[in-house]
C-alpha cells in the first residue's frame, strides 16, 4: 500500500497544496507499481509520467491564468520529495521537467508562454532538457552550436542542430528547452534558451544509457535537427535566466528527490527494526545501533534543514516579490552548497545504512528496504553536474564574501 | 486488541523501574518517571511489549503522556493492534 507519509513541514505553505496532496494520493500508487520494472528494465517510467499527465501535476508550475496549479518551487520540492520516496529516477525526470517549465514561465515571452504553456498545463507535454555539448567541457553556461537563420531564409525563425551526449528522457519528451550559441558569430559564452517542439524537430538517437543506477532515465545522446519559430528563443543572456532561475529550480529538483529518496530508503528500514518480528536480529537496543542510527537520521535531517533554509533564502532573491541580488556570493554559494551537501550526505546516509541493516535487507535487490536500488540511484548525484566543478566555485567566491555566513 | 492480565503487565514493565522497591506493587496512579523510566529506557519497555505480546504500538502513541503513568501505559498496550 501506497500512503503519503512525507509531509515537510516546513514546506507547507502555499494555496495549492492541498490540491497537490490529492493528486498525489492518485498519482503514486502508480509510481510504486512500476519502481521495479523501472530500474530492472531500466525503461522509461511511461504509466508513472503518464498519472502525472493526468493530475494536473505536469503544469504544477504554470500560472493558474494559463490553466496551471500556480505552484511555486517549495512546491515542486514536496513532491519530489513524495515521488523520489517510491521511485528517485520518476522524481528527478517529472521535477527537471518542472526546472524547464519555471524557466518559460518566469522568462518567456508572451508569445511562447500562451502558446506552450496551456499545453503543458492540460498534460499535453512532458519538457526534455538539453544542456550537456560535446566539446563544452560540461559548462551549463557554455555552448558552441549555434542558432542558425534557415537557408531559404523566408520565416523569421531559426535553424538549430545539436548534440546532446546525456540528455533525460528525450526519446520520450514533447518538447525541448535547449541552450545554444547566440549566433555564428557569437562567443560560446552567449548562449541562448531555445523552446523546440518534438514534432519541429529530427531527434536521433547517437548511444545506449545502461548505468548503475537512475535507470529508468534513459539519458541517452541524441542528435536535434530541425527549425523553431523566432518567438522560441528565449529573450535575454542565459545567464541571467540561469542564476534566476533555471540553477536554483535544478538544485532543487535534484536535491528534492535525493533526499526524498533516501528518506523514504530509512522509513523502509525503521519498519523492519520496529517490526517485532524482524527486529530479533537486530541489537535494536544497543548503543551501539543507537549512535549509528542517530548519524544516518542526522545526516537526513541537515540535508532537510539546509534545502528548506535554501527554498526561504529564493524567494527572496528570486521569487516575483524578490529584494535581494541574486548574483550575491552568499547565495550563489548556497546554492551550490545545496546541491553538494544533498548530494553527499544523501548517499552517505544510505550506505551506512546498508552497513547496519546488513547483507540481506541491505544489498540484496529483493529486500522490501530497497535500499540497494537506492544506493545505485544515489550514486549518480555527485556526478550529476559534478561537485568539484562546484566546490571549485564555492571555493572563489568563499573569497569575495568576507561576512562568511548564510545570506 | 490484545488483553494482556495485571501480572504480565507488571512482570514486564518493574525491570524497567530502577527506583521500585522488590516489595512495592506497580499501581495505575503510579508515576513511572519518579519510579525509574527515562525516554532512552520506554524504547526498551516498549520493544518488550511488543516483543512479548506480538503487537504493533502506533507512532502517534509515542509521546511523553503514553509513558507518565503505569495506567496510561497500560491502556495504550491494550489498544494496540496484535500483529498477523
Amino acid at each position: 500500500m501506497t500512503t503519503l507519509r512525507t509531509t515537510p513541514r516546513s514546506a507547507q505553505d502555499g494555496a495549492v497544496r492541498s490540491s497537490v496532496v490529492t493528486a498525489l494520493k492518485q498519482v503514486l500508487p502508480v509510481v510504486s507499481e512500476q519502481k521495479r520494472s523501472v530500474d530492472a528494465s531500466g525503461s522509461f517510467p511511461t504509466k508513472a509520467v503518464q498519472a502525472l499527465r493526468d493530475t494536473g501535476l505536469m503544469g504544477l508550475v504554470v500560472p493558474t491564468e494559463l490553466g496551471g496549479m500556480g505552484g511555486n518551487l517549495k512546491d515542486v520540492s514536496f513532491v519530489a520529495r513524495a515521488l523520489a520516496g517510491e521511485c528517485m529516477t520518476t522524481a528527478v525526470l517529472w521535477s527537471m521537467h518542472c526546472q524547464q517549465v519555471l524557466t518559460v514561465a518566469v522568462h518567456g515571452g508572451d508569445l511562447l508562454r500562451e502558446r506552450v504553456l496551456p499545453a503543458i498545463a492540460r498534460g499535453e507535454k512532458y519538457v526534455g532538457s538539453i544542456t550537456t555539448e560535446r566539446g563544452s567541457g560540461g559548462h551549463l553556461l557554455h555552448a558552441n552550436a549555434p542558432l542558425l537563420r534557415p537557408e531559404n531564409g523566408d520565416s523569421g525563425g531559426y535553424r538549430l542542430r545539436r548534440d546532446a551526449p546525456v540528455s533525460s528522457g528525450a526519446l520520450h519528451a514533447d518538447a525541448f528547452l535547449i541552450t545554444m550559441r547566440a549566433g555564428e558569430e557569437a562567443s560560446p559564452d552567449q548562449v541562448r534558451l531555445v523552446w523546440a517542439e518534438r514534432a519541429d524537430v529530427e531527434v536521433v538517437q547517437r548511444s545506449v544509457w545502461d548505468p548503475m543506477g537512475m535507470r529508468g532515465t534513459e539519458s541517452v545522446g541524441v542528435q536535434l535537427d530541425g527549425t523553431v519559430d523566432a518567438d522560441a528563443v528565449i529573450d535575454g543572456d542565459f545567464r541571467a535566466v540561469a542564476l534566476q532561475t533555471f540553477i536554483p529550480a535544478g538544485h532543487v529538483a535534484w536535491a528534492s528527490s535525493w533526499l526524498g529518496a533516501a528518506q523514504g530508503a530509512l522509513r523502509r528500514a525503521v519498519d523492519i527494526f520496529r517490526d517485532p518480528k524482524q527486529r530479533a536480529q537486530y541489537e535494536v537496543t544497543s548503543d551501539r545501533f543507537a549512535v549509528r542510527l542517530a548519524r544516518i537520521r542526522l545526516e537526513l535531517d541537515m540535508t532537510e534543514a539546509f534545502l528548506d533554509r535554501t527554498l526561504g533564502d529564493l524567494e527572496e532573491f528570486c521569487g516575483p516579490n524578490a529584494s535581494r541580488d541574486v548574483s550575491e556570493p552568499a547565495f550563489q554559494i548556497e546554492l551550490n552548497n545545496l546541491k553538494v551537501v544533498a548530494a553527499e550526505r544523501t548517499f552517505a546516509a544510505v550506505n551506512e545504512l546498508i552497513e547496519l541493516v546488513g547483507l540481506r535487507h541491505g544489498y540484496l535487490n529483493s529486500s522490501p528496504t530497497r535500499l540497494e536500488q537506492v544506493a545505485r540511484d544515489l550514486r549518480s548525484a555527485s556526478l550529476m553536474y559534478a561537485d568539484e566543478r562546484l566546490l571549485l566555485a564555492n571555493g572563489k567566491l568563499a573569497l569575495l564574501d568576507r561576512n562568511s555566513t548564510l545570506p | 486488541m490484545a488483553t494482556i492480565n495485571d501480572e504480565d503487565f507488571e512482570r514486564i514493565l518493574r525491570p524497567h523501574l530502577k527506583y521500585l522497591d522488590s516489595g512495592e506493587p506497580v499501581n495505575p496512579e503510579a508515576d513511572l518517571k519518579s519510579l525509574g523510566l527515562d525516554s532512552m529506557s520506554a524504547v526498551d519497555l516498549l520493544f518488550d511489549f511488543e516483543d512479548e505480546f506480538g503487537i504493533m504500538i502506533p507512532d502517534e502513541e509515542m509521546v511523553d503522556s503514553t509513558f507518565a503513568t503505569a495506567g496510561a501505559l497500560r491502556e495504550v498496550v491494550n489498544r494496540a493492534e496484535a500483529i498477523s
